[in-house]
């Protein structure tokens, strides 16, 4: 039975691993920094486009919306750094039945395939992202207060826990549909939803995505944390749906992985 | 050359068995390549809030533009034509091809059609959804779409998004990995292509910038066409730089691909 201390440590060992491997290639790496960071100019150019046109979309200024695109993105790249390697090859590891390997080790599967990549470019791409953000929040004449400020960072770890949970859930499709290579497209389609302000959706479409896919408060509440103060019940709301997204998709994975079937003979 | 051309009927079924074998693969894709549409739709609803036009757009018209990138999308996006390229090359898997009296590119083209056809296919059904739902909401402006500008610059945006792939996709003969390299010329084509937002949205020098690129041609210019937004005028000249673009890319494919062949190391049995 593996502790959680067994664990952390398994996972500074994988970290270690998986940082001397990346940096073998260093040309590869500053590669991915340029991609990353040209998607979020991307996004930036498109706050700068409606911004041309808008005073404000659904309450929220050009400059509160750099700080959401920007939160948005911190979050995003520290899952790609950590997290996101290692999921994207599950579809790989049940259709080759390399999955064997990783069920043959004394620790728990979810936790081997979450965890067995790592990608350093992306950490550097949040540091920017961070940096937009701060000179956002300067614009604004806004100095975050210190409790405003942690509630800031135990929300973009939720809402990483809320990226973790929807692209475990899409990755697990894998068990039931041989090639799944299309989940990752789907994560990132399903992902755009999260740079939305909460307030430009109504009906349907906010409470499924609030309640039922919480993407719209995975940028948005860690945002108006630093914008408008510490709001207890928005932040309540993040912890407890990502928590429940977290279990419903670790219970979707431990289904499928009762399917696969071993390649070996 | 005319076993070649006897040969691509058979290449083009083959290709469309493989794509087909994977059906809820496409399924899917076709599903979450609505999703951006739905997204569209809310985040422009609240810009709109309180405004008749944005730019020159009304909000119906500019769900049309977007409705229509879906299509345009469907027509003419390579799949993951790149990176099978890309393998084939890296892999050693060239070596079974370039042994049959058949021309690489005839060959990716065929390809390339049975993937955009098995695309369709799966695509139809849920865009159809798609547009029925948000014409429910929205007052889309789809009965005046022009076909007859329309079709002639989506052929032209599928020759020139194929023969960009191709080009990106030999570079493989060189690099080892161009998963960076294709997925920052992704970028471009979004920002660039009017895949994020119409292009006429931009400040006039930007616009005017913007269409002197290639990337414009694969989502603006065809969506464009087929909402019925661009004058004649600018529409032939429109049609002339796209398929201007995908002759040079397809010229430097041929290049790409005889320097390639002289560097290439068939390895194996």
């Amino acid at each position: 039975m593996a502790t959680p201390f067994h664990l952390v440590r398994l996972w500074l060992i994988q970290l270690r691993y998986a940082a001397s491997r990346e940096l073998a290639f260093r040309a590869n790496f500053f590669a991915w920094v340029v991609v990353e960071l040209a998607w979020f100019v991307l996004q930036l150019a498109f706050v700068g486009v409606v911004y041309q046109h808008v005073e404000s979309v659904a309450g929220w200024s050009r400059q509160e919306m750099i700080v959401l695109v920007a939160t948005n993105q911190l979050i995003q790249q520290i899952f790609t750094a950590f997290l996101m390697p290692g999921l994207v090859k599950l579809p790989e590891l049940v259709r080759e039945g390399k999955l064997d390997f990783v069920l043959l080790k004394p620790a728990p599967p979810q936790f081997l395939v979450s965890t067995s990549h790592l990608e350093i470019g992306p950490l550097a791409n949040a540091a920017i992202a961070a940096v937009v953000g701060i000179l956002a929040l300067h614009d604004l004449h806004i100095t975050p207060t210190l409790p405003s400020l942690l509630a800031y960072l135990l929300l973009v770890l939720a809402g990483l826990l809320t990226h973790y949970a929807l692209l475990l859930g899409l990755v697990s499709l894998t068990f039931w549909i041989i090639q799944a290579e299309s989940v990752l497209l789907g994560y990132y389609s399903i992902f755009q939803v999260a740079r939305l302000p909460r307030e430009a959706a109504t009906g349907w479409f906010r409470i499924l995505f609030t309640l039922v896919l919480p993407l719209l408060l995975v940028a948005n509440i860690p945002a108006a944390t630093l914008i408008r103060g510490l709001q207890p019940s928005s932040i309540l709301l993040l912890l407890v749906t990502c928590l429940t997204a977290a279990f419903a998709s670790s219970f979707f994975f431990h289904l499928g992985l009762r399917r696969y079937q071993s390649a070996s003979s | 050359m005319t076993a070649s051309l006897v040969a691509l009927p058979t290449v083009f079924s083959i290709g469309l068995q493989r794509q087909l074998a994977y059906r809820w693969n496409y399924l899917l894709r076709a599903l979450f390549s609505a999703m951006p549409l739905l997204v569209s739709w809310v985040f422009w609803k609240a810009v709109f809030q309180g405004k008749e036009t944005v730019g020159s757009y009304t909000l119906a018209g500019l769900l049309t533009y977007y409705a229509v990138l879906l299509v345009v999308e469907a027509v003419s996006s390579p799949a993951d034509d790149d990176f099978q390229i890309s393998r084939e090359i890296r892999e050693g898997m060239l070596n079974s091809i370039l042994l049959r009296p058949l021309p690489y590119g005839l060959y990716r083209g065929a390809l390339f059609l049975a993937g955009r056809c098995a695309y369709l296919t799966a695509a139809v059904l849920p865009v159809a959804l798609c547009f029925f739902l948000l014409s429910r909401v929205v007052p889309l402006e789809l009965h005046s779409l022009d076909w007859i500008h329309g079709i002639p610059a989506l052929i032209g945006s599928a020759l020139l998004q194929f023969s960009l792939t191709l080009c990106l996709s030999l570079v493989s003969f060189w690099l080892l990995d161009i998963s960076a390299l294709i997925f920052l010329v992704y970028s471009l084509e979004f920002l660039a292509g009017g895949h994020v937002f119409p292009l006429d949205l931009l400040p006039a020098p930007l616009f005017t910038a913007a269409r002197i690129l290639p990337f414009a041609y694969e989502y603006w210019f065809p969506a464009a066409s087929l909402c019925g937004t661009i004058p004649r005028e600018a529409w032939m000249a429109g049609l002339g730089m796209q398929f201007g673009w995908a002759g040079f890319f397809l010229l430097f494919a041929a290049f790409l691909w005889k320097a390639g062949l002289r560097k290439y190391t068939a390895a194996g049995g």
